[in-house]
């Protein structure tokens, strides 16, 4: 499969654009299942970016890591949450400290605000000549820079506003689609190993979070965070 | 021969932990003991030879273990040994009392020497991302550990640790790739080009701008980790919540291997940025750590609570000795690593055993130890008195080094309101510890007997702590100048 530097350029746009709307979808929405798999269809997307620039330069360890991104991001650990959702009683955030319109014109916010500042940041004009090699001077990937920084904005406003224990965990996601959308926008990538670790360890998290989802269910009756004021001073 | 060692380091407690996860009773003790032993056997052999002053390579180029490295290696295993030491007992007791079902036992077993395989990846690691890796890895385990009894209050430490713990570790993902980025011009797209000893060869050559907010994200990111305020707020909680040998661990040297990852990033950031910028941020948050904890230890009603603010403490000091560089603070900073580590793990597990013999965590039940339960109380009143700096501990020595370390590096006021904090710190400490250990005790929940091993666990430690107070043995000397020398490598 020949895929020209142009093409992998226009992918990857339109795959940050995607990633980006969808983000903005998770926040503006009520249903935890809709969340859950608006986070795997980011993950798709920022694997067939990679892919994309990995065919595109030839270079094999990107598109590894993009078949990794697949595997993991896309489908163990939405596979995972819908397991734990299926046997949770309330599949939808009903009292978030900010409600979904609200989560919805502040996504946006962050998407213009990001886009704004990363385009004016310093860092902007020396990435582009930084990555020297052969990757680098074929496609610009610090354009989807902006687009990753709002991931990463998104994600935490997604964990920090929600009650819900799985909507917290889909922030969280957001969140880690981000920063591996700036990994790939400033270096293409970690070198392999690396990011199979951090595969690796963001499997884990997910085991974890099911273990204790079914301890708070179990316990609690529900994965509802405001069970969870016990413990001050 | 070094990748002997490491083999049997890493696979010991990780094949191990395997055979554990089914296992209970005295098969499943025997294992997690034998693999332990083994596996911390290699550990102190690394660790003796890295803390000479020779710099192991081992695994090609993955595994650099200088002095430092060596240091928190050897600190992992002591711990590891005491707080697996103490773990039958007080297993045995929570399985008694029905706190922790039966099947859980062999899995508590297998996830404390995950937990312990994890945090000995740390120190041996030159790629910061693999560094990464295992750090989000202890994260991980440990949050498992936490909430093995399943009683709500767990459930919620848990989660919080979980949940902040896997953010702020993301934000160290961030730092790494902000140090890649900065990089990868001059060294190419190779794993080497995140290698913190090349990375330092190299660090007039990186990108300023990257290294700068590669500093920032990673004092955010393992600083959550290290439990800086005010990232510091799920430390009270697990750390209170685990059971008590657990706590020890997360107390003893978890905070350190995180603290580790940050020194690294710190000798980065001051190579290629002058020691002013990362300097002056680890002072801030570590003065701002101290002042944190002081309000939570004197107005505090649960003892493991109160250990923990009191690792935040600690944790703050440490921070802001390594920010002040120079050679006095930063031997007091190598040498206070290693007294805090080993005291604050025997005070975990005499208070676990006060809080079973009690019943309780509540200050105000556990009163009267000397007489009630002499050996863990005795232990605790003496812990208390050395952790706070009293004479001759050698935790006063290494507190005063930092402080007189930082009035001669120019930190005058910071190292003024620190002695401040640490002598208010060390009162609100010394008034909770004499009513526990002076006090009436009521009537106890259980009867048990002390036994001369963990009189013997308990005192060891404590014995050390007080006797370098006084007098450093020469190969002591020569590791800790050694590790200062590592600490003070770029002017820093």
């Amino acid at each position: 499969m020949t895929v020209t530097p142009i093409d992998a350029a226009r992918l990857l746009d339109a795959c940050s654009a995607g990633i980006v709307l969808f983000g903005v979808l998770i926040a503006g929405t009520r249903s935890i299942g809709r969340a859950i798999w608006l986070v795997a269809v980011q993950a798709i997307l920022l694997s067939a970016a990679v892919a994309g620039v990995g065919l595109a330069t030839g270079s094999s360890h990107v598109v590894f890591g993009s078949l990794l991104t697949i595997a993991g991001r896309g489908l163990a650990v939405p596979l995972i949450l819908g397991r734990i959702l299926r046997q949770s009683p309330v599949r939808v955030e009903r009292n978030p400290y900010l409600g979904p319109r609200a989560s919805l014109v502040a996504a946006i916010v962050i998407v213009f605000v990001s886009a704004i500042a990363m385009d004016g940041a310093t860092l902007g004009g020396s990435i582009g000549g930084s990555l020297g090699g052969s990757i680098g001077a074929s496609v610009d990937a610090p354009r989807a820079l902006p687009a990753a920084v709002a991931e990463v904005l998104t994600g935490l406003l997604v964990a920090m506003t929600r009650r819900k224990g799985l909507s917290i965990v889909v922030g969280l996601l957001v969140f880690e689609n981000g920063l591996a959308l700036v990994a790939f926008s400033l270096t293409y990538g970690m070198p392999f190993v690396v990011e199979l670790g951090a595969t690796f360890d963001l499997l884990m998290v997910t085991v974890a979070v099911g273990v204790y989802a079914q301890r708070m269910l179990t316990v609690f009756g529900s994965l509802s965070t405001d069970q969870l004021r016990n413990l001050r001073g | 021969m070094n990748e002997l060692a490491i083999a049997i380091l890493l696979l010991g407690p990780g094949l191990g932990g395997l055979l554990a996860w089914r296992l209970r009773g005295r098969a499943v003790e025997l294992v997690a003991f034998g693999t332990l032993i083994a596996s911390g056997a290699a550990g102190l052999g690394l660790a003796s030879e890295a803390l000479g002053g020779n710099r192991i390579v081992a695994l090609g180029n993955v595994a650099s273990i200088d002095a430092l490295g060596g240091y928190v290696l050897g600190l992992t295993v002591v711990v590891a040994w005491l707080a697996m030491w103490a773990s039958p007992r007080y297993i045995r007791h929570e399985l008694a009392a029905g706190a922790i079902r039966p099947r859980d036992e062999g899995r508590y077993y297998a996830l404390f020497l995950w937990f312990v395989a994890t945090l000995m990846i740390v120190p041996l690691v030159d790629n910061l991302g693999l560094l990464w890796v295992a750090i989000e890895a202890t994260t991980v385990v440990s949050a498992l550990l936490v909430g093995i009894n399943r009683s709500p209050d767990a459930i919620e430490a848990a989660w919080k640790y979980l949940i902040l713990g896997t953010i702020g570790v993301g934000f160290a993902l961030l730092a790494t790739l902000l140090a890649y980025a900065s990089s990868v011009r001059v060294l190419g797209e190779s794993s080497d080009a995140l290698n913190w000893t090349r990375l330092i060869a190299i660090a007039p050559q990186l990108n300023p701008n990257f290294l700068r907010l590669s500093f920032v994200f990673a004092l955010a990111g393992y600083g959550t980790k290290v439990a800086l305020a005010p990232f510091h707020t799920w430390l009270p909680d697990a750390h209170s919540q685990a059971p008590s040998p657990v706590s020890a661990l997360l107390s003893g040297v978890s905070l350190i291997a995180a603290l580790y990852a940050l020194i690294r990033f710190h000798l980065v950031a001051a190579a290629g940025l002058g020691p002013g910028f990362s300097s002056t941020l680890l002072v801030a948050f570590g003065l701002l750590s101290m002042a944190v904890a002081l309000p939570f230890m004197v107005r505090q009603e649960d003892l493991k609570r109160l250990l923990a603010y009191s690792s935040v403490e600690h944790m703050g000091l440490l921070a802001m000795g390594i920010g002040f560089g120079g050679p006095l603070a930063l031997l007091g900073v190598a040498l206070h690593i290693g007294l805090h580590a080993v005291t604050k793990a025997t005070l975990f597990l005499s208070a676990g055993e006060l809080v079973q013999r009690y019943g309780s965590r509540r200050l105000s039940a556990i009163r009267g130890t000397l007489q009630a339960a002499p050996a863990a109380g005795g232990a605790l009143g003496a812990g208390i008195v050395l952790l706070g700096g009293l004479p001759p501990s050698g935790i006063f020595v290494t507190e005063f080094a930092i402080v007189i370390g930082g009035v001669g590096r120019g930190f005058g006021l910071a190292a003024g309101i620190a002695a401040v904090l640490l002598a208010s710190c060390f009162v609100a400490l010394a008034v909770h510890g004499s009513r526990i250990v002076w006090g009436h005790s009521g009537p106890l929940e259980t009867v048990r007997r002390t036994g001369s091993g963990m009189a013997l666990r308990l005192a060891g430690p404590l014995v050390v702590v007080a006797v370098v107070g006084m007098w450093t043995p020469g190969p002591l000397v020569t590791a800790l100048d050694s590790i200062r020398a590592v600490l003070g490598a770029t002017g820093a």
